[in-house]
């Protein structure tokens, strides 16, 4: 479904070369919940965000759902785009619109049929749980519905894929435990394949079922997650592992 | 009414709507060229979607070129291309030249520092959802701003109002010309007063409305 291909990310920084993703491939299949994990600042962000092409790679291919972005025109990009659904850790919502408003945008953008827009807007803001609250601006919400409109929004045009950029890191764990099921449950009813970025183990390790360990923008290590957590592996890092007894322990 | 006013109310009248004239077509050239200018001033800044240099140096310049003018200068230096475009470089229609280029070049600027206050993740958001430069500026951008936009129109209003006192210089009219030629250099103090306390008024009118538009509109 996704298919990175030694993609490298490098930025000038004081006329320096600096590598943000340093030759990275990975590939995500249809259905996966795929997590990516790291330190802050590890090119997290940049890795995800290339996937939609937010950031271009200086090099590599980004292959998704068999068409190679970078070398789409403009036009098929933003196409591509619409069926990509993204999400952000500041869920990103514009404020001046209200809920209903903020996913009737997305189904605009994406010229879905003008008599079905709002139909298919409250069926994702039911699917989010949110019906009730449709005629409230975002200002008046809590994080965590504020998450859940951004995942409707996400959803609207029936993506085949959604990035989750830090989904949980603005909320308590009472609502990350809440979102992270939303997400479950449009992986398991919707059959979307999510890409879920995150620097904490609980997250990644409650919902994905492979994960991709990346440092200083090179891939570390990739490992499949069973039901009982991490499988056999020798070389994952020590902080990585600290944060994996950490998470057991609070569990 | 006090008799003064009375004695001069047909030529108050006239420079109450002089005034109005003026303000009102800068406002309209500020909608119309410097809401657009200052939306691609925006986009071409660094890091922004359209970013391109040339482009947005050559803007920039403009706009501190002609801000950084005292007013008065900048109605005399435009007398040539006031009498160029006009025909004459006298009354109120020629003083709408120089007011007018005040008002793009005054509003864009304001619009540019509204829009940099939208926050990136809202445009991250827009170009994630496949929309195109035009649909980011009228679904995401000018809605965000909105609040900051009108503000900024508020402030430039009375801007305009206080500039269009100076081109009474170029026979421009209004109600601060009419203070200043009748009321100063005739020593008729009272009127004078009267004027002054039509233009507060009037200003005080303005940004009550503004400010209240600006929270009505702003949801955020
Ligand atoms: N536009 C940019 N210019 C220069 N450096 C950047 C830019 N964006 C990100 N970086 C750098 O790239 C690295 C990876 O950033 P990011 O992907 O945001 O990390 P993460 O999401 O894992 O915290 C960081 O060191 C960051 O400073
Ligand atoms: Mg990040």
């Amino acid at each position: 479904m996704i298919k990175l291909t030694n993609v490298t990310r490098t930025y000038i920084q004081n006329k320096t070369e600096f590598h943000a993703i340093d030759s990275i491939s990975l590939s995500v299949n249809k259905g996966d919940i795929y997590g990516v994990i790291g330190r802050s600042g590890a090119g997290k962000s940049t890795l995800l965000r290339m996937i939609n092409l937010l950031e271009i790679p200086t090099s590599g291919e980004v292959v998704v759902d068999g068409q190679e972005l970078t070398k789409l025109s403009a036009k098929k990009l933003r196409l591509a785009r619409q069926s990509i659904g993204m999400i952000f850790q500041q869920f990103n919502l514009v404020n001046n619109k209200t809920i209903l408003d903020n996913v009737l945008v997305a189904l605009e953008l994406a010229n879905y049929p003008k008599t079905e827009r709002k139909e298919r807007a409250l069926e994702v803001l039911r699917f989010v749980g949110l019906e009730e609250q449709i005629a409230k601006y975002p200002g008046q919400l809590s994080g965590g519905q504020k998450q859940r409109v951004a995942i409707a929004r996400a959803l609207a045009n029936n993506p085949k894929i959604l990035l989750c950029d830090e989904p949980t890191s603005a909320l308590d764990p009472n609502t990350t435990r809440e979102i992270l099921s939303v997400l479950k449950k449009i992986n398991e009813q919707l059959g979307v394949t999510i890409v879920i970025v995150s620097h904490e183990m609980e997250v990644i390790k409650s919902i994905c079922n492979f994960v991709t360990i990346i440092d200083q923008g090179k891939v570390y290590e990739t490992i499949e997650l069973n039901p009982k957590g991490i499988g056999d592996s020798n070389h994952t890092p020590e902080w990585f592992l600290q944060q994996l007894r950490d998470g057991e322990s609070h569990a | 009414m006090p008799e003064i006013l009375v004695q001069y109310q047909a030529e108050i009248w006239q420079s109450i709507e002089e005034t109005f004239i003026m303000v009102g077509v800068s406002l309209l050239f500020a909608i119309f060229l410097g809401l657009p200018l200052g939306t691609l001033l925006f986009l071409t800044r660094k890091g922004q979607l359209m970013e391109n240099r040339i482009v947005f140096s050559i803007l920039n310049l403009f706009v501190n070129i002609v801000r950084s003018f005292p007013f008065l200068l900048f109605v005399v230096f435009l007398i040539p291309f006031t009498r160029w475009l006009i025909g004459t470089a006298i009354g109120t229609a020629a003083a709408t030249v120089p007011l007018s280029i005040m008002a793009v070049a005054y509003y864009s600027r304001l619009v540019e520092q509204s829009l940099v206050d939208v926050p990136k993740g809202v445009i991250e958001a827009a170009v994630s959802m496949g929309a195109s430069i035009r649909e980011i500026i009228f679904k995401f951008l000018l809605v965000e701003a909105r609040s900051g936009l009108v503000l900024g129109l508020t402030t430039s209003t009375i801007s305009f109002i206080s500039y269009s006192t100076i081109v009474g210089v170029v026979g421009g009219g209004g109600i601060g010309d009419f203070a200043i030629r009748y009321g100063y250099q005739q020593f008729e103090t009272e009127l004078m007063m009267y004027m002054i306390i039509i233009m507060i008024i009037l200003v005080q009118a303005i940004q009550f409305t503004g400010t209240t538009i600006s929270k009505v509109i702003d949801k955020r």
